[in-house]
Formats: structure tokens, sequence, C-alpha cells
């Protein structure tokens, strides 16, 4: 009974230890993650790997050929082996972007056995891997290669469906997808499936977005439009009030300025601004106008170059 | 008021006064808890709404103060913010705030802006008040043409929307329009409430008869942000069983108004059905939303859901770890009843693997995304001797002409039944026994009772069927060899 009294009083030391005992946990999980990065660091090392090599075949004479006993070295150059290949698998993801690998439908009355194709498109934006998109394909035509899209996680702002049908029609009359052997025996009318086409059209349409997203972020950081007005007297002053995307593609973007003038441009498939409208209280504003239009990516600095 | 009162197409404006003692007024805010309402008649008191919910404030100069009055006029703004804060922070009874609210501060009349404020209030205190349908907004083909899917999402700018959806609208019926921004989906609320009567002044307005204006004609659309869907409330308010074909009709209007207000030359739109209906505004955000999760539900979801600490990215260098494999797990099963209680936690934590393998991170108990109803149409052969002989060609969902609906004269149908019948088609009507097998799941949260019937071993999670899982993400569906017709993958 004692104790429960006691513990009331010292709250302030009960505390005091439960952020101890925090922060140390925090440190503990730090120190995990940086025991496996350098697990992982020291076993896919080229050196490591001629070690353990030379050290399984010198083992190797003192057993039995047909010995079932375990190797010492042997857990050591599994967990080599999947390091490395997570590795490769990682290079490939970064650099090709688009990358294949099989899924089992859990479901057990799934088309095809349950056999899935699953495609993997990493996206990088602002220096950073974003959350990959991902799309399933499944062959759900018995007797035949269609393939159709089954699941995905293409937000629908990218036209995913569009592209699937063009690119991987199932309609009538669809043939499998192109084995490379020309287009002899086509047939007028014929529609194709083009895995390849259809992957790289998706994969422009993702980028793209994420491009224009980007770029809407950082006019926004070039005219401090996110931060708060508390340094004030420092810098310029803010001419432009908002920009911002005016619809779910981020196609079309919009522009306000301080003085009430109002834009909007319009950006196509390959990133530059095509069409451009300002309009202030005199009517519009042809000098902007003129500015905007060109690679996206320069917006900020032309208008900057206008406005200041 | 304005001397004449001529019939326009226009809206009714924000500011319309209603008498207090409408029973509609009274109806409204009588729905609304006490901390509500002395929130909302806050939020009335705000400087920058007094456009539309100025309260009564006596006059300057103007001393003559009625001795028998209950709620002698305030001041100024500040003075009755006040009252209300100082309301707020004692106890009392929401009829108080009531009357004081009817008699008092707003004994003019409560504005048509008040108004909406208060039902959007009671929406978002009771989510689950209205019934959604999420519909899907598609290009419309002529005549003649291929239809084909369109490119973008068609764009939504309410201004230009709610003047279109004016039009739209029968010049006899004049409706309030007030958009809403959710106070944390992502999604706009448009709340159309509507007047019979044609003038747009307080003239129509001031009847008291029952049938010019009620709750019931109160119609809600949701539109969720960058998406190309659009929800929209079924009316549920019973009673009036008068006007009730008065407003299906009037909703069927509303409902034709809203793809012609989306519509612009050269790019016409219509509604699609997407069997998704539900109370819950979250589980429609998360399957017809502007999301990734809308074509990948059940366990497909963990390709979706974004993972702490950057998971799933080329620059990991940790190999991603498997949390348990199942396979390993099956090795183990118990063979004999003998053994099972000893190896119960085993059985239990398999369960558990195979439901988080079948669901992923969706149907948990607590995540408020469940849809409350799920009707399924079981439109499988029946198991005859020779089942194995069966063929398995029937034409697939997509070479269907689901627009050919048979027709049956057999009275009133509730919509699902509707729903359910329209994937009849007569082709195979010959070739063999299909019993019409018709399933209803209800609960809060079906898909996550399904799923604690699997952790508990009452369903077997292995050998259920895909559509047990929610992974389709509709409320209504015709499943056939295990799988629900005409589903592609939803969301294309």
């Amino acid at each position: 009974m004692d104790s429960t009294y006691d513990s009331i009083p010292i709250d302030d030391v009960s505390l005091q230890l439960d952020a101890e005992i925090s922060t140390l946990q925090s440190q503990i999980s730090a120190l995990k993650t940086q025991r496996s990065i350098q697990t992982s660091a020291i076993l896919t090392s080229r050196s490591t790997r001629a070690t353990l090599a030379r050290l399984r075949s010198s083992q190797k004479p003192k057993y039995q050929p047909t010995s079932t006993l375990p190797n010492d070295t042997d857990p050591l150059l599994t967990t080599t082996k999947t390091h490395l290949q997570h590795k490769q698998e990682n290079l490939y993801r970064a650099c090709g972007t688009v990358t294949t690998f099989r899924i089992r439908d859990p479901d057990p009355y799934a088309v095809d056995g349950g056999n899935v194709l699953g495609i993997r498109i990493d996206v990088s934006s602002n220096g950073k891997f974003i959350r990959p998109y991902y799309v399933m394909l499944n062959k759900p035509f018995a007797g035949s290669e269609l393939l159709r899209v089954h699941r995905h996680t293409v937000p629908p702002c990218i036209p995913l469906a569009a592209l699937a049908e063009n690119y991987l029609p199932t309609g009538k009359g669809a043939t499998g997808i192109s084995s490379g052997n020309g287009s002899g025996k086509k047939a007028p009318g014929a529609k194709t499936q083009d895995i390849r086409k259809f992957v790289r059209a998706l994969r422009k349409e993702v980028v793209g977005y994420h491009n224009r997203i980007s770029v809407i972020k950082g006019l926004r950081r070039e005219f401090r439009l996110d931060e708060k007005e508390n340094n004030k007297g420092k810098g310029r002053e803010k001419v432009i009030s908002d920009i911002s995307a005016a619809d779910a593609e981020a196609r079309q973007v919009r522009i306000e300025w301080v003085d009430g003038r109002i834009g909007r441009f319009t950006v196509d498939e390959g990133g530059s601004v095509v069409k451009a409208v300002v309009m202030g209280e005199q009517g519009r504003d042809g000098e902007v106008e003129r500015v905007l239009v060109g690679g996206m990516g320069g917006v900020g600095e032309r208008l900057r170059q206008v406005i200041y | 008021m304005s001397a004449i009162s001529v019939p326009t197409t226009s809206a009714l404006r924000s500011s319309e006064l209603i008498p207090s003692s409408h029973p509609a007024v009274v109806k409204i805010l009588n729905r609304l808890s006490r901390p509500s309402l002395l929130s909302l008649a806050l939020d009335w008191l705000d400087e920058r709404n007094q456009d539309n919910t100025a309260p009564y404030l006596a006059e300057e100069g103007n001393e003559d103060e009625d001795e028998q009055d209950l709620y002698p006029p305030a001041l100024s703004l500040a003075e009755l913010r006040e009252i209300y804060t100082d309301i707020q922070a004692r106890k009392g009874s929401k009829r108080d705030v009531l009357d004081r609210i009817l008699e008092g501060d707003w004994r003019d009349g409560i504005t048509l802006y008040q108004l909406a404020m208060a039902d959007m209030q009671y929406l978002y205190d009771h989510p689950s008040s209205q019934k959604w349908t999420a519909l899907k907004i598609v290009r419309l083909a002529s005549e003649g043409e291929q239809p084909s899917k369109s490119k973008s999402i068609p764009r939504f700018h309410p201004a230009t929307f709610l003047r279109n959806l004016q039009k739209e609208g029968l010049p006899d019926v004049k409706a309030h329009y007030n958009l809403d921004r959710h106070p944390t989906l992502p999604l706009l609320l448009l709340r159309i409430f509507i007047v019979e009567s044609p003038y747009n002044t307080s003239l129509a307005l001031s009847s008291k008869q029952a049938t010019t204006f009620d709750a019931s004609k109160t119609f809600y659309v949701a539109f969720p942000d960058d998406s190309p869907f659009i929800y929209v409330s079924l009316n549920t308010a019973t009673g009036q069983p008068v006007s009730r074909s008065d407003n299906k009709s009037l909703r069927r209007l509303t409902l034709e108004g809203i793809p012609k207000a989306f519509s612009r030359p050269r790019e016409r739109y219509k509604l699609e059905s997407t069997s998704l209906s539900s109370r819950n505004l979250d589980a429609l955000v998360e399957l017809r939303g502007g999301g990734r999760t809308n074509a990948a539900g059940g366990g497909w979801s963990v390709y979706a859901e974004e993972k702490k600490n950057g998971g799933d990215n080329p620059l990991e260098i940790q190999p991603p770890t498997p949390e348990s494999d199942i396979d390993e797990l099956q090795e183990d099963m118990p063979k004999g009843l003998k053994r099972r209680r000893k190896d119960d936690d085993r059985v239990v934590k398999r369960r558990k693997m195979v439901a988080k393998g079948r669901f992923g991170n969706t149907a948990l108990p607590d995540d408020g995304k469940g849809i409350e109803r799920l009707d399924i149409r079981v439109d499988d052969l029946f198991p005859s001797r020779n089942a194995e002989a069966v063929e398995d060609d029937y034409p697939l969902a997509d070479e269907l002409d689901l627009g050919v609906t048979k027709k049956k004269q057999s009275g009133r149908r509730s919509t699902i039944t509707f729903e359910l019948d329209k994937h009849d088609d007569d082709e195979d009507s010959g070739e063999e026994w299909r019993p019409d097998i018709r399933l209803t799941f209800i609960g809060h949260h079906v898909f996550s009772g399904i799923r604690q019937l699997v952790e508990a071993g009452v369903v077997d999670g292995e050998k259920m069927p895909g559509w047990m899982t929610g992974e389709e993400g509709v409320s209504v569906g015709v499943v056939r060899d295990g799988r629900i017709r005409g589903s592609k993958g939803s969301g294309m």
C-alpha cells in the first residue's frame, strides 16, 4: 500500500524516467537500423564474398561430399545471395524505373490459376523516390494471350483506362503481344496488344504528372506562397498571391497576382506551356502572356524577369 | 420584400429570410445537439458571415425596450458573442439555446444560408445520416461513334457548375445551393434545397404550406477532389407520403442536370453507375476517390498504401523481411484433433496471417471505412454429377451488352434488385439451371466482419472467394464462377 502512495508525489521523477526510456528506445532502433545497413554493406561487398567463397572451398574437403551437415559459411552465403539479389533489383528499379514481378492472386477463383504480372513504376520527385505505382495484369481469356489490367494503384488523374484501351485492346479481333516478327500477316483493323508501348506511355504520363506537380511546387516556393509572412521588410514584396493547379492532371495552372490579375496557362505532354491567358482590369496582359509560353521549367525565371 | 415578384430561373439568394416559427426551421435546428447549435450560433456571429447571418441587434438611440422581452436584443456583435461563449461554458438544455436563437437573436427569421449551415453541421455530426451512391462521370459518345475512354477528368469549377445546374432546373421550382468544404475529407459538398415556388424572393418562403418546402427536399452532391466520380445522396427522409413521388422526380431532375452542368461544347458527359453505395463517405473516398486505392482493394491494398519510413523504395538497402511465411506454418499444421489444443495459438496465428494475406491492411474494425451493406447474387451453375464437364465459355462481361436490361413487370422493385437483375442475359437461360441465390451482408462494417470470421476460423480464409474481401470495391454485384461479373479490376 505504501508504495502506491509513494508513487504519487514523485510523479516528475517517473516522467523523467519515461522520457529517458523513450530516448533510449529510439537510440536502440537507430542503432539497429545502422547495424542492418552495415551488415548489408559488409555482406554485399566484393571482398567479403571472396573471403566466404575461399572459406567454403577450404572447408569442403574435410567433409564427405554426400554429407548433409550444414557448412559454417552456408547461412552467410545465402544471406549474401539475397542481399545481392535485392541490391541488383534496386539497381534496376532506380535506373530502369520500370520493373516487373510475379504475383499470385490470393483469390482461389482467380483467372489463369492466379498468375498475375506486376509492373512497378518507380518515380522520383524532388530528389526522392516516391511510392511506386503498380499495375497488375492478368490473362482472363481462356486460350488467349490477351492481357488485361486487373488491379492498379494509379490515381484517376493518370488516364490509365485510355492507355489500356489504346495499347492493350481486349475487344474483338485483338491479338496477343506483338512478338516482333513483323506485321506481315496482320489483318486490317486488327488491334495488337503491345505491353511495351503501354508501359512506356504510362510511365510518360506518370513522370509528366509528377514533373508538373513539382514545377508548381517550385513556383510556389520561388514566390514564397507557402511561407508565413513573418519576415516583413526582408526580400522583395509579394507580387503573386497564388499559383495552383487548376485541374486534377495539373495540365492547367492558375496564377493570381496581388493586383488582381488572373492568369492561366496550359501545359502539353512534353512539359511546355502552349497557351497562356492573363486578364487584368484593363483587359489582357499580352506581355506576361508571351513570357509564360515556353518550357514549363523556366516559367518562374521568366516571370521573375517581367516582375522585377 | 420587393414590390413585384417575377418568376425567373435564378437561384434563391442566401440572405433570403424564412420566418423563425416555420416548422421546417424548427425541425432542422432541433436536430442539432446543444454544442453544435452553440458553435453554429458563434459562426453566425462571425464578422465575415454578417451579410447572410446578421442577428437582431438593438438599434442605437432606440431605448424603449420592451419589458416583456425575454431576450433583450444585444447592442453589438461582440456582446452577443460573449453571451454565446458564456452559454457554451454553462450547462443547460438545448431547448433554451434554441429558444434564444429563434425568439431572441434571430427573431426576424433564419436565412437560407443559416439553414444550409445547420444542415451541414448535422451532416458532419451524423456522418452516416445520408446514403451516398457513387456515380462515374463518363464521356457521352454521339451516335455511331465508338465510346472511347476520356483522357481527362472533367474539370469542376464550382461557379460555372452551379450556373449551369441552375439552367437545368425547372422554372417553377427554385433551389438554394450551398457549397461547403468537408472538414476532414477531400470533398466539396453541395447542398441543394428545393423550394416549390416560381419566385425567387421572400414570397416563395413566406408560405407555410408543408408541400412548398420541407426538409425532405434537400439533396446532397459530393465532389471528391481529382476524381471522375461524384456521390449523390439518396433521400432517406421518410414520411410525407404525399410528396414522395414529387421528391423522386425532383431528385431525378437534379441528377439529370448534373452531367449537363459538367458538359461543355464538344465535351458531353453522362453519369454511370459504379455499383457502390454506402453511408460512409470515408469508404467512398477510399474506393472512388482521387487517390491510389480505387482499384487496389482487399489484399491488393498493400501496394497502394503509404508505408512508414519510406519502405518499398529502390534506395532501401535492407531486403524486405517477410513477417512470417504462411507455407512454413502450413507444414506444422496439426493433423489430428488431439494435438489441436496444444497448437491452438499457432492455428490462430496462421488464421491471422491468412486474413492479412487476403485483406491486407483493409477491413480493420476501427478503420472507419466500412460499407454497411453488400448485396450479392450468386449466379453459378447448380452442381450436378457431371459438373466437371461444364465448359468455361461464358462470354466475358465486357463483350456483353450491359445496356440491354430485361424488363419485368412485377410492381415496385428496389434499386438493388434492379441493379442485380441488370446483368441478366437471355442467352444462357436455357442451358443449365442456375438457381437464383441472393446474399445480403448487413452490418456497420461488412468486410471487417468477414475478416473477423476468417480470423476466428469460421470462414476458410484460403477458399474464400475474392469478392468477400471487398477487393472489387462494389456493394452490389453478380458473382459467377466465384468472381464478380463485369468487374474489370475496379476503377477501370
